[in-house]
């Protein structure tokens, strides 16, 4: 007899796998569509090992290469967590072929440890690539042993375990205690909230009790305070002694403690897994509607109201979609309240920078958080098996993207213009130049949201059996997200200096003239998407 | 017929959010060899008794035995010998047909000659031999439900639980379902299925039970429902009473 828990993880893979589709697809656009993602997906990886190959080297060129393992640990820890915070609401709970699996024969202990299992191994590659670019720059520095290679590939398959584990539990009591409500959706999307600011903000806090305001803002500060994060997260610490003393202790608890911890979760999970899937996927009807006056609408703003009832339906699609906002509006109500000048030192670790300097980054720096996630990237995707809906209706392609490309600029306009309102008022910025940041914020949102709707609609997949595929996993969102994210991070620092020798307002003025160019070429090439499809 | 009822509900209560009632006090019995409709309104909290009987749907006051077993206590061994069918078959998209079906047949722990020859006759009945090979995302909906059939007959089960079967389905698919359910009875199957369409109660039910806002407001052998009139007069008949 086949062993049920392999055999339901293998056919969950396959299920998903784009190998299989081309196989068996007869759809050429389809298979054309999966080659394409395929090779975006390896570039995607490139920037990445790229990324943190330069940062490792930075390590080795200044005689750090020691503090490489337990920057690889952190790194994977860190991203690891976040991901799955966001991401196991769907893939836990509340995913399309539940009836179905509860209905074969398994325990509900099978089918939630399968579920984690496949989250672990599709976002693997993520994980593997930094560890496999740091290895590179720890081998060429350090000169290790041939025995450290094969340790630290075979333990980089466990780092991501122990904080995914972490993170899922946490999804789960999340699950659990808003399962006991009648807003059962509403209340998940809120603690959830709550938690990744909690981890946000803490974040900030534990670097400054790190760095405890009299180290240098150089990578030997960064060095001292990755080992002092591993004295609190101990599976770091055991790694790189695995590694760099390959010492067989610290080998066998960073894979031990990771598969105890696994049984113990799951056992736990299994127990109340029924229930709680039961109360999230049930919806009590009221029965009391009463018909009133309704409103008329455009078709394009109907479409973005639609899309608004579409996220709020949503944990994972509103945590995802809005966070950023969210975030910036804290960030702005922080820094209106504690000071611009206490949260330039807490984010640099007390470098010698003046708050002054900073302000050309303003609309950039709003723009980080804003421009995380745009909801035109995954919204057509969404649509899924209702896409007929639309298709059927008497409205064309345009007026639909119209409609979605509303519906974000609605959602990160305000956010974007009360944050920087906030850091400019709090940073002393004079009128014009406020009102230019304001301008270059618009022009900045206006990109993001056709620049998304380009990726969503370019990539656009309505075939998916989780929404967590196109939201997380995605390739609209990978394109959208990671180029975005260090290109934003590059301009950050580019304004910074050029604010040093050009008036403040010039430049921003410039960048909005960039911006909005992008944003009309992205638009354009959104119509013409349409046009097609 | 059978001793023991092959399928037991027994006061199973079922309630949203604490105040909604879905499902109140239901008691039903279907035994080896039953076919029991089980008709109702929209909302009437058919597909939740359905959810709750396969094990899909968790609740607190009630019991439910299949084959003697527990479905809380025991769902595995109940699961074991019970088929369903949903009414819209959400099944693994990127998977071929016969990739799905060689899944659940592993489940069931079914040998290779057996899957081939069941796998085989199914597929021949309902005319979708040749579409095995394709993906399923790529079927229509009454593909996707012959696939769900197939899965469901595959194992041969003691209880067959079907919600809305017929949806989607050709004629000629009906027909066979019909044919096919009929037979399984005479072997001693339990079947248990919702549906809208009193005919098709009618002509293949040897028991129903009517289900309105959550209660069992009548249940019985069709001649003791009927009295000589028709299933739709039977069912408008108790609708209105209650």
């Amino acid at each position: 007899m086949k062993n049920k828990n392999l055999l339901l993880f293998r056919t969950l893979l396959l299920s998903t796998s784009r190998r299989n589709t081309y196989r068996y697809s007869r759809d050429k656009k389809k298979r054309g569509k999966i080659v394409g993602s395929a090779v975006a997906s390896v570039l995607l990886y490139a920037m990445l090992m790229a990324y943190c190959g330069l940062m490792c080297f930075g390590y080795g060129l200044i005689g750090l290469i020691d503090s490489v393992p337990v920057l690889c640990a952190l790194t994977i820890a860190a991203i690891a967590f976040f991901m799955t915070v966001f991401k196991t609401n769907g893939y836990l709970f509340q995913f399309k072929e539940y009836d179905m699996l509860m209905s074969l024969p398994f325990k509900a202990k099978t089918v939630a440890a399968s579920r984690f299992l496949y989250m672990y191994v599709k976002s693997l590659p993520w994980y593997l690539s930094i560890s496999a670019s740091m290895l590179i720059g720890y081998g060429y520095y350090a000169r290790p042993e041939t025995a450290v290679y094969p340790v630290w590939l075979i333990l980089s398959l466990f780092l991501p375990l122990i904080p995914m584990l972490g993170a899922a539990f946490v999804g789960f009591l999340i699950a659990r205690i808003s399962a006991g409500f009648r807003k059962t959706n509403l209340l998940q999307t809120v603690i959830t909230f709550l938690f990744v600011l909690f981890f946000f903000f803490l974040r900030f806090f534990l670097q400054d009790m790190f760095a405890n305001g009299k180290a240098e803002q150089t990578l030997e500060a960064a060095s001292a305070m990755t080992e002092s994060a591993a004295d609190v997260y101990l599976p770091a610490r055991w790694f790189s002694d695995a590694v760099r003393k390959l010492d067989p202790v610290s080998i066998l608890l960073t894979a031990g403690v990771s598969a105890v911890l696994f049984a113990v979760i799951f056992h736990i999970v299994g127990r109340s897994y029924r229930s709680i899937n039961s109360a999230l996927k049930s919806h009590a009807a009221s029965k009391r509607f009463t018909l009133r006056a309704q409103k008329k609408r455009s078709p394009a703003a109907a479409i973005a109201f639609k899309e608004f009832r579409r996220m709020t339906g949503s944990t994972l699609y509103m945590t995802n979609g809005a966070m950023g906002e969210v975030l910036a509006a804290l960030v702005g109500v922080i820094t209106l309240a504690v000071g611009s000048d206490k949260i330039v030192a807490l984010v640099t670790g007390g470098a010698p920078l003046e708050a002054h300097i900073l302000r050309p980054a303003i609309p950039f720096i709003v723009y980080f958080f804003i421009g995380m996630f745009a909801t035109t990237v995954c919204s057509p995707s969404l649509e899924g098996k209702n896409y007929w809906i639309v298709q059927s209706l008497p409205i064309d392609k345009r007026t639909l993207y119209r409609g979605k490309m509303l519906f974000n600029m609605l959602l990160s306009v305000p956010f974007m213009a009360f944050s920087t309102l906030c850091l400019c008022f709090s940073g002393g910025v004079p009128l014009l130049e406020t009102a230019s940041y304001l301008l270059l914020g618009f022009a900045l949102c206006a990109f993001s949201t056709a620049w998304g709707c380009v990726c969503g609609v370019r990539h656009m997949r309505v075939d998916w059996e989780n929404e967590v595929e196109v939201i997380k996993q995605g390739p609209a969102v990978m394109i959208y997200l990671l180029p975005n994210m260090f290109v934003v991070m590059i301009l950050t620092v580019l304004v910074v200096f050029l604010g040093m020798a050009l008036d403040h307002v010039h430049i921003a003025l410039g960048f909005t003239a960039a911006a909005a160019l992008f944003a009309a070429l992205s638009y354009r090439r959104v119509m013409k998407l349409a046009d097609r499809t | 017929m059978s001793e023991r009822a092959m399928l037991e509900i027994r006061h199973f209560t079922k309630s949203y959010g604490g105040k909604t009632k879905a499902a109140d006090d239901v008691n039903l019995s279907v035994y080896g060899g039953d076919i029991c409709g089980f008709i109702g309104h929209n909302g009437a909290g058919k597909s939740t008794t359905i959810r709750a009987v396969v094990g899909v749907l968790d609740f607190s006051r009630g019991e439910i035995f299949i084959d003697g077993h527990s479905v809380k206590d025991d769902p595995i061994a109940c699961k074991q010998v019970t088929a369903y069918i949903p009414d819209n078959p959400d099944l693994y998209e990127n998977l071929t047909g016969i990739q799905y079906l060689n899944f659940v047949a592993d489940v069931f722990d079914i040998g290779a000659a057996e899957r081939k020859e069941r796998i085989g006759r199914y597929a021949d009945l309902f005319e979708i031999r040749e579409a095995l090979g394709d993906l399923i995302g790529s079927y229509s909906h009454g593909m996707k439900q012959k696939v769900a059939i197939i899965s469901a007959l595959i194992h041969e089960p003691k209880l067959l639980v079907l919600d809305e079967p017929f949806v989607g389905l050709d004629p000629k698919a009906s027909f066979t379902l019909k044919e096919i359910m009929r037979e399984m009875c005479r072997e001693g199957t339990a079947i248990f299925f919702s549906t809208h369409v009193l005919d098709v109660a009618e002509k293949l039910c040897n028991k129903v039970a009517i289900i309105r806002k959550g209660r069992i407001i009548a249940s019985g052998t069709m001649e003791e429902l009927t009295e000589g009139h028709s299933l739709e007069e039977a069912f408008l008949e108790a609708d209105n009473e209650k």
